[in-house]
């Protein structure tokens, strides 16, 4: 069995380089190109550091005053969606009846740290250059969950948005198209305004940080108006 | 084993190991995306395609006693490259959901999974296609033979409307490949731009700064390349894989060859065109 090879001389070379020739020169330049690029990345370029600046802002949540009643989810969902639908919240009341009081409640705020933002291989998680804020560039996300995976939080601070197909986070309200007011650091917060238990409050010191986040104590005056013990001490 | 199923035996190996790769990588301390840290091979799979297609001797179709070689080596790796890599992919896109396909993986290791999975994908229907369009840039008439002719449609419709039972039309003598095909040929053609260009933007994410912009269009027109794909991808399965007619050719694409009485039945043009080229050049060696 004889094999019958192209003819075609461009081919094979007949007059100078062959289109044969010249693909494997392109493939064998175009593979060390790459493979060069890469070596060059891991062992010559030094590791890049990057210092992420401090949020302007940040929620405190009483785990002690939340009754769980979930208005300010209801209230989130509303603000950034236009619908009053749990799943759509970026804050999240998560209740456990078998747990013993306070931890049968456990608000989920973000703490605007910014380990979602070390995940985020695109940059679609991003800290917004003029109020520190920690939130997601919707069309960059490539929907890779990392930064779900990286919330600190047991129940992700982030969360998939099936609406959106990317992910979704507490930006301290900068982006509510279906609230009234001027959201962010000078601006109103959906859910602090909401809660009736007076249980959110928002800052813009830091936090004193604990090994579980922050649990800040609000059971101040407010706390007295609706008859309970308050904590003013702390 | 016969030394044609090779190529394909070569391709399945490749896809196990690489679909290994990626449940490791998914399962490693702290899961790891290959997107993020092995993005080189995903610019390293189109040039070896090149290379490959610079280093390989094609074989033409020619008559060979009561068979017919229809699909050399080179044909078949290629094919299953692009076919193999193209049905990981659309599986595991549908899984991570797009356009108005919801996402059906929920939890982070899915996904990871699914992506990583994905890049396998990529990799290996970036080489098969690469390593198709060099070949056919170095012989020319290799694409041509795949362009449909000013009839395609009409004959398309007729074709189809036969093999579907509701026509009755005598198809003029066929060449190497069915005009219907030769239509398919250009939406898989477009489907592959589309799909190869936008892709290549959402590794480029990994890697660089690019303007939000850009990313956000390359989302939505890889979903539409997706669904011409998927639209490609099913019929071609349906007709070359799923109606009887097809099955010699769907032999050949592992075996290289059609039975003579095939070729001249249904691709009669094809096959008079071989055996003049094969009586020449007798005449010639004669």
């Amino acid at each position: 069995m004889s094999d019958i090879k192209d003819v075609n001389p461009a081919e094979d070379g007949a007059r100078g380089l062959s289109r044969r020739q010249f693909m494997g020169g392109i493939g064998a330049l175009g593979a060390l190109g790459v493979i060069g690029g890469a070596v060059a990345q891991v062992f010559l370029l030094p590791d890049e550091v990057i210092a992420y600046p401090v949020s302007g802002g940040f929620l405190l949540v009483d785990q002690k005053k939340c009754s769980g009643c979930s208005t300010c989810m209801a209230a989130c969902a509303i603000a950034h969606h236009g619908a009053a639908n749990h799943s759509l919240s970026r804050i999240q009341i998560t209740q456990n009846p078998f747990k013993a009081f306070p931890y049968d409640i456990d608000p989920v705020q973000c703490w605007q740290c910014d380990e979602c933002v070390q995940a985020c291989p695109t940059g679609a998680m991003h800290v917004d250059p003029e109020t520190g804020v920690r939130t997601v560039d919707q069309l960059r996300c490539i929907g890779c969950l990392r930064c779900v995976a990286a919330c600190p939080r047991a129940v992700s601070a982030v969360q998939w948005s099936e609406e959106g197909h990317a992910s979704q986070k507490c930006d301290l309200c900068l982006d509510t198209p279906y609230m009234d007011d001027e959201g962010g650091i000078d601006g109103r917060r959906a859910c602090e305004s909401v809660c009736p238990m007076r249980a959110i409050k928002f800052t813009t010191d830091l936090p004193e940080q604990t090994e579980d986040g922050y649990s800040p104590n609000l059971r101040t005056e407010n706390w007295a108006s609706f008859g309970y013990v308050a904590d003013i001490e702390g | 084993m016969k030394k044609g199923v090779l190529p394909v035996l070569g391709l399945t190996l490749a896809l196990g190991l690489g679909s290994l790769w990626a449940v490791q990588a998914t399962r490693s301390e702290g899961g790891g995306l290959l997107f993020d840290s092995a993005w080189w091979l995903v610019f390293l799979a189109p040039f070896l395609g090149v290379l490959a297609a610079g280093l390989t001797r094609r074989q033409d179709p020619r008559i060979e006693g009561d068979r017919v070689l229809r699909h050399d080596g080179a044909a078949r790796l290629e094919h299953w490259a692009h076919g193999l890599g193209t049905a990981l992919l659309l599986a595991t896109g549908v899984g991570l959901g797009f356009l108005f396909v919801p996402r059906l993986v929920r939890d982070t290791d899915g996904v990871w999974l699914m992506m990583n999975l994905h890049f396998v994908g990529v990799v290996v229907f970036l080489f098969g296609t690469f390593y198709y369009a060099a070949n056919t840039i170095v012989s020319a008439y290799r694409f041509k033979e795949h362009l449909p002719t000013g009839n395609a449609f009409s004959f398309t419709v007729q074709h189809y409307g036969k093999l579907l039972g509701i026509k009755k039309f005598t198809m003029p003598p066929e060449d190497k490949y069915f005009e219907s095909e030769k239509m398919a040929y250009i939406l898989a053609i477009l489907a592959s731009v589309g799909v190869i260009l936008s892709g290549i933007v959402k590794v480029l994410a990994h890697l660089m700064d690019l303007p939000a912009w850009l990313v956000s269009a390359a989302t939505p027109v890889h979903g539409v390349s997706t669904i011409a794909m998927l639209l490609f991808f099913v019929a071609h399965v349906f007709f070359s894989s799923v109606l009887p007619m097809s099955w010699p050719v769907l032999r050949s694409m592992f075996t290289g060859y059609v039975p003579r009485e095939y070729a001249e039945k249904e691709h009669a043009g094809w096959y008079q065109r071989l055996s003049a080229s094969e009586s020449t050049t007798t005449g010639k060696e004669a």
